[in-house]
């Protein structure tokens, strides 16, 4: 994203006060609204098609993104999830429990840090996938999350 | 919202909750109410977007994020913006530490 770099140094406050340029700052609620309806279904998850949804391709990597979720999740209704990958400038949040995919889309700022922690609900045990855009291209990290209803660990 | 944010070394990290129903579809339809949860959140630092996220349904009630950025923060205000999906906004601020 060397474009980015060298909009930011000349720019950088003009490009900050007027928000929603295009090249950051959106509202993907507003901007992609087909990408929250991509739905889970039985026997086929929409991780994929939400993915390609959102950033135009399903040309996933594995690696460069980390992702911390607990093996097994006693509320389904709380379970803390961090992502983080370093350069991304862009990060996202799916899972193929609920009804559909996509749970957070995350724009990086300039100043911004790839690190975010957040508190997801899971409907059941399923994968968590975090994908990062780095340089134009995507990278994954998935997890699996075991959500136990009634304290019965597995 | 339950703002702390700290700086230390040039980077700040910033803890919020706020507080929300977030009611899924799903859960609206069992209680015969209306879904309404946080879809847009924004942090600023002046006139600096230092976070931004377009979330779900499927974030916890009450949203926990942590977030973190760069800069010589200390003593600014972070303000916090979240967006529902009725429309409604609030906004918070606190001073970085």
């Amino acid at each position: 994203m060397e474009r980015r770099k060298f909009l930011g140094l000349g720019a950088g406050i003009l490009a900050a006060t007027m928000i929603p340029a295009g090249l950051s700052a959106q509202n993907y609620r507003e901007t992609k609204v087909d990408v929250w309806k991509v739905k889970n279904e039985k026997g086929k998850p929409g991780v994929d098609a939400a993915i390609k949804a959102l950033f135009g391709t399903d040309k996933v990597e594995d690696g460069k993104v980390k992702l911390k979720a607990p093996d097994i999740a006693e509320n389904g209704a709380v379970i803390p999830v961090t992502l983080k990958a370093e350069g991304a400038s862009r990060l996202a949040l799916f899972q193929d429990a609920n009804p559909e995919s996509l749970v957070t889309v995350f724009d990086v700022p300039k100043n911004g840090i790839p690190d975010y922690s957040l508190r997801i609900k899971l409907q059941k045990t399923g994968n968590v996938v975090a994908v990062a855009e780095i340089d134009g291209k995507l990278y994954k990290a998935s997890k699996v999350v075991k959500v136990t209803i009634g304290g019965c660990g597995g | 919202m339950r703002i702390k944010a700290k700086e230390k070394d040039g980077i700040t990290t910033a803890k919020v909750m706020a507080k929300h129903p977030m009611m899924s579809y799903a859960e609206a339809k069992k209680k015969g109410k209306k879904a309404n949860f946080i879809t847009y959140v924004i942090a600023k630092v002046g006139d600096e977007v230092v976070y931004e996220a377009s979330t779900s349904q499927f974030l916890s009630k009450n949203p926990y994020l942590k977030f973190k950025f760069k800069g010589e923060n200390k003593g600014k205000e972070l303000v916090i913006t979240w967006t529902d999906l009725s429309g409604k906004t609030k906004t918070d601020k606190k001073k970085i530490k």
